[in-house]
């Protein structure tokens, strides 16, 4: 038979998976026989966990995740319907799937579910890919916030160029020395300097 | 003996397969505590009546036997299993019917069944200590090669984390062979061994193929006292199948090595060799496969009946005096409190005992990240 062995890359615990037994999670469950199991896996995953019923009307800042119960006789506290990113991971406890649970389950904007009943095998799981959800809606959400931010300023530039080159008869690329120059010898940026521009050309050609 | 109805309880170990040698203890060990518990007067005078079917080392057999011990043999306690493959596989049979399994062997946890008692080493219980160990005799720079399946990757990742706890460690290779290796595919496993020289050599390496790799360790002339081969799975009866001109001076961790101490040790060894002989070799999941029926009959004793919501509130926190020591089932996670050792093998195929825990060390299965700083894990030289 042939030789096999096959080599494998460094095989390094996720960063995810290392902070696990520094996450406070808040239950927000009844103490029903999944609420107990939910709890009892958490603990044996070492996450310091505490179990609230009702839910609290608003989350305590240091909470990393959320469960919450989510069921057809129960009213879902406020926070439920307007979270937002960089919110608590939030993870939902379903004791139905038909569409009107799915429907609310959705509008929480949870980032995973788990079906009662309740078992250990599974939890840990649910609980990390949740996480790294919430992290990286947060991250793609601060990249778009960036991205808008610069897009806005490259208009404004082009718009300044326009104006300068309109004013004062002349090419694109001494338009935008011109503002180069300005934005050095002010210490601001280019787009500041845009920005200026376009607002003074506003109230000069205001008719 | 006895008038009422004999307790039937399913023993699901292999005899054939490339893991029957090692299954093959803990099957004997079943049948050993069994006669004891039988001879003593039963379980309030009922007959413990084992059911064994051999699932010849393929998981899908252990499914399928299984279910063939709760359905037809209407069995509600199994004994069995050392591959978390095979585990894996009677899991969603005794959960279906809501039976228990006593699952006697060390495994890679992050598991929590509340059908199952786990009275194996869980990582918290033999991984530290084995490194803590090999890193403070010899290095920590470590050559890792095992068999290819779960276990020996959650080991590696545990070793790998430990071993890069130091500034000068390193994971020098990361190796793995099939289950059904053969002396060839170490050959080449062990030039690289001799090309990287590491500080010491990390085997998963389990069952039938472990023999070829001490074999071509010793046959490529290395030397155990500069390079070892530090395991946790490589125990007397893998001693005993390769011979023990190939595994002198290398080093295992476990529990239980028959080298323990103790007089309930010496007496149990005793027993079982004048009723089984010496063919079968005691070792740490011998251990287990003993001590967890014995664990089962006095829990039963005490319910008065063997359906598992009866049974396990009076397993939960059982203690039991086993020949490692006093161990105490955890209720708050089904694993057993155990007592991590570390062993050489000697001249006589036996572990000279280099560490030993005084106290009982706690099950944590779900420990991710382990650190070789807890000096709570930290074991006692033995002198």
């Amino acid at each position: 038979m042939a030789t096999a062995t096959t080599d494998s890359p460094v095989r390094a615990t996720p960063e995810l998976l290392k902070d696990l037994r520094t996450l406070r999670v808040a239950v927000f469950h009844p103490p029903d026989q999944d609420g107990k199991e939910l709890i009892q896996q958490l603990q044996r995953i070492g996450c310091q966990a505490q179990a609230f019923w009702p839910p609290l009307p608003t989350i305590p800042e240091s909470i990393d995740v959320v469960f919450l119960a989510v069921r057809p006789d129960i009213v879902l506290p406020d926070w439920a319907s307007s979270r937002q990113n960089g919110c608590p991971t939030t993870i939902a406890v379903v004791t139905y799937e038909s569409p009107t649970i799915v429907d609310a389950v959705l509008k929480v904007g949870v980032e995973g579910v788990i079906a009662s009943p309740v078992k250990p095998f599974g939890l840990l799981s649910t609980l990390i890919v949740a996480r790294r959800v919430n992290n990286s809606l947060l991250t793609l959400s601060k990249r778009v916030q960036n991205l808008e931010r610069k897009l806005a300023g490259t208009r404004q530039v082009l718009e300044a160029k326009a104006i300068l080159m309109k004013a004062r008869q002349i090419t694109e690329s001494d338009a935008y020395r011109i503002m180069r120059d300005q934005a050095m010898a002010r210490r601001a940026t280019v787009e500041q300097i845009a920005s200026a521009i376009v607002n003074a050309n506003e109230i000069l050609t205001f008719k | 003996m006895s008038q009422f109805d004999p307790v039937k309880v399913g023993v699901l170990f292999s005899e054939t397969g490339h893991i029957s040698t090692i299954e093959t203890s803990q099957f004997l060990g079943t049948l050993f505590a069994i006669d004891e518990i039988n001879e003593a007067g039963g379980i309030n005078g009922r007959e413990i009546q084992p059911v064994h079917y051999d699932p010849q080392s393929s998981p899908g057999l252990y499914r399928m036997l299984a279910e063939r011990l709760v359905l037809q043999d209407r069995v509600n306690v199994i004994f069995g299993c050392y591959k978390s493959s095979t585990r894996r596989a009677v899991i969603p049979v005794v959960e279906k019917w809501n039976r228990l399994l006593f699952y006697p062997t060390l495994y890679e946890g992050f598991e929590c069944s509340s059908n199952i008692v786990y009275t194996g080493a869980a990582p918290n219980q033999n991984s530290v200590q084995l490194a803590e160990f090999m890193m403070a005799s010899y290095g920590a720079r470590v050559y890792m090669i095992g068999s290819d399946y779960i276990y020996p990757y959650e080991s590696n990742r545990i070793m790998t984390d430990l071993v890069l706890q130091r500034q000068d460690g390193a994971k020098v290779a990361e190796r793995y062979v099939s289950l059904d290796a053969t002396q060839e595919s170490f050959d080449e496993v062990i030039a690289d061994i001799k090309d990287k020289q590491p500080d010491f050599i990390f085997s998963t390496v389990v069952g039938d193929s472990t023999q070829y790799l001490y074999r071509a360790y010793a046959e490529a002339g290395l030397n155990p006292r500069n390079m070892p081969i530090a395991s946790l799975t490589t125990l007397e009866a893998e001693v005993a199948q390769m011979g023990i001109e190939a595994a002198v001076g290398h080093i295992s961790s476990a529990p239980y090595f028959q080298s323990v101490d103790s007089p309930v040790n010496r007496l149990t060894l005793s027993n079982f060799q004048k009723r089984f002989g010496t063919n079968v070799v005691p070792n740490a999941g011998w251990e287990a496969a003993y001590f967890q029926v014995h664990l089962f009959a006095n829990a039963m004793r005490q319910s008065g009946n063997d359906a598992i919501d009866a049974l396990m509130p009076c397993l939960l926190g059982l203690e039991f005096d086993a020949p490692q020591g006093r161990v105490r089932i955890d209720p708050s996670n089904h694993h057993t409190c155990l007592y991590p050792r570390v062993g050489i093998v000697n001249a006589d195929g036996q572990f000279s005992l280099v560490r030993q825990a005084t106290r009982a060390v706690h099950p944590d299965p779900y420990m991710v990240t382990h650190s070789l700083g807890d000096w709570t894990a930290k074991l006692s030289a033995v002198e």
